[in-house]
């Protein structure tokens, strides 16, 4: 796949350190922030090209949950759900406290320990799994 | 991860003598390696996520959302206090397919092995085949699976458990999928080395 910062951002590792990211804004707003901020640098990162270990994710917010500025991710098939939880909280600047629940197909929640490459296998489409992420329980 | 008790059982300790002795411990939860469950409703939210995720493949979610909330409540309250009509008066619907298919559009499956580092293999397999022959367990081994399946000239090196027994692996998926899943409507599947006594 290209590597085109603007469309399709490698998340950060999961060892990635704490308190990354731009210091302003509230968590209403949407922050910009520049691919360069991310903990990942492409010439240390496995290449992208890589398509057996990355798949490309699509992030939409439901309801008033904040929109990230970017949607499409791609991540490492092993990353698990909580794993994308406590990024996508990290990037909307929520506070640890705050909930974050993630849907596949509008429909339902899977596993905080479920591995994305697994759900991206039996419910991606077009080349990406799309994700519903919401502070509250929306499907149930 | 959570895993139904009897496959843990099936994959941990199936050389154990029944009843399976365990020791619980009320302290040091280990919070970086298990989800702590707070409370019952969230191992509920847990069991309705299964059930709707198998449901997904399994009918593209049509059965599970056209049921109403109380079905979901009744669903869970069956299994929670071991009402076996209770339970399969819901479940029941969640085993039907279309009269015009033979079967569901995918099984929702997952495979466990102690040997790999994966949690489990868990993929799309759909239980007919383009001809309308019904896919049998060893087909779904084959294709997902294939180190698992004894090679035609070795011996034996696996067994394919599901609640603690090896079945036929002529069986047709789709069998297992109505007659052997768990409650959360997923056929766990243990590969355990073959015992050498």
């Amino acid at each position: 796949m290209a590597e085109d910062p603007e469309s399709s951002l490698q998340l950060p590792p999961s060892t990635a350190a704490e308190g990354e990211g731009p210091t302003e804004g509230s968590p209403e707003t949407v922050t910009p922030e520049p691919p360069s901020s991310a903990a990942v640098s492409p010439g240390t990162e496995e290449p992208v090209g890589d398509t057996k270990k990355k798949i490309d994710i699509l992030l939409k917010a439901v309801g008033d949950t904040p929109i990230m500025k970017t949607k499409k991710w791609a991540v490492e098939r092993t990353r698990t759900i909580q794993g994308l939880i406590d990024f996508i909280k990290k990037f909307l600047k929520l506070v640890a406290s705050e909930q974050l629940f993630i849907y596949v197909n509008q429909s339902f929640a899977p596993s905080p320990d479920q591995e994305v490459g697994t759900l991206y296998e039996c419910f991606g489409s077009d080349g990406k799994l799309v994700l519903h992420y919401c502070k509250s329980q929306a499907w149930g | 991860m959570h895993y139904p008790i009897g496959l843990l059982f099936d994959l941990l300790a199936s050389s154990s003598a029944l009843p399976w002795n365990i020791t619980v411990h009320f302290k040091s939860f280990p919070e970086k390696d298990l989800l702590h469950c707070p409370s019952k409703d969230v191992i509920e939210a847990h069991f309705m996520s299964c059930v709707k995720e198998a449901d997904a493949l399994k009918h593209k979610s049509q059965v599970i959302n056209e049921m109403q909330k109380k079905d979901h409540k009744q669903l869970w309250m069956g299994l929670q206090n071991d009402r076996f009509d209770q339970f399969w008066a819901i479940n029941r619907k969640l085993m039907e397919y279309p009269a015009e298919e033979n079967g569901f559009r995918y099984i929702p499956f997952r495979i466990y092995q102690t040997t790999t580092e994966r949690p489990f293999i868990q993929k799309l397999f759909r239980p007919v085949a383009p001809d309308g022959q019904l896919h049998t367990l060893g087909d779904l081994l084959k294709e997902v699976c294939p180190s698992a399946v004894a090679p035609e000239d070795g011996e034996k090196k696996n067994q394919v458990m599901i609640h603690g027994i090896e079945p036929m692996l002529e069986t047709p998926l789709q069998w297992l999928s109505e007659h052997l899943s768990y409650p959360d409507n997923f056929l766990h599947i243990s590969i355990i080395p073959q015992p050498t006594d």
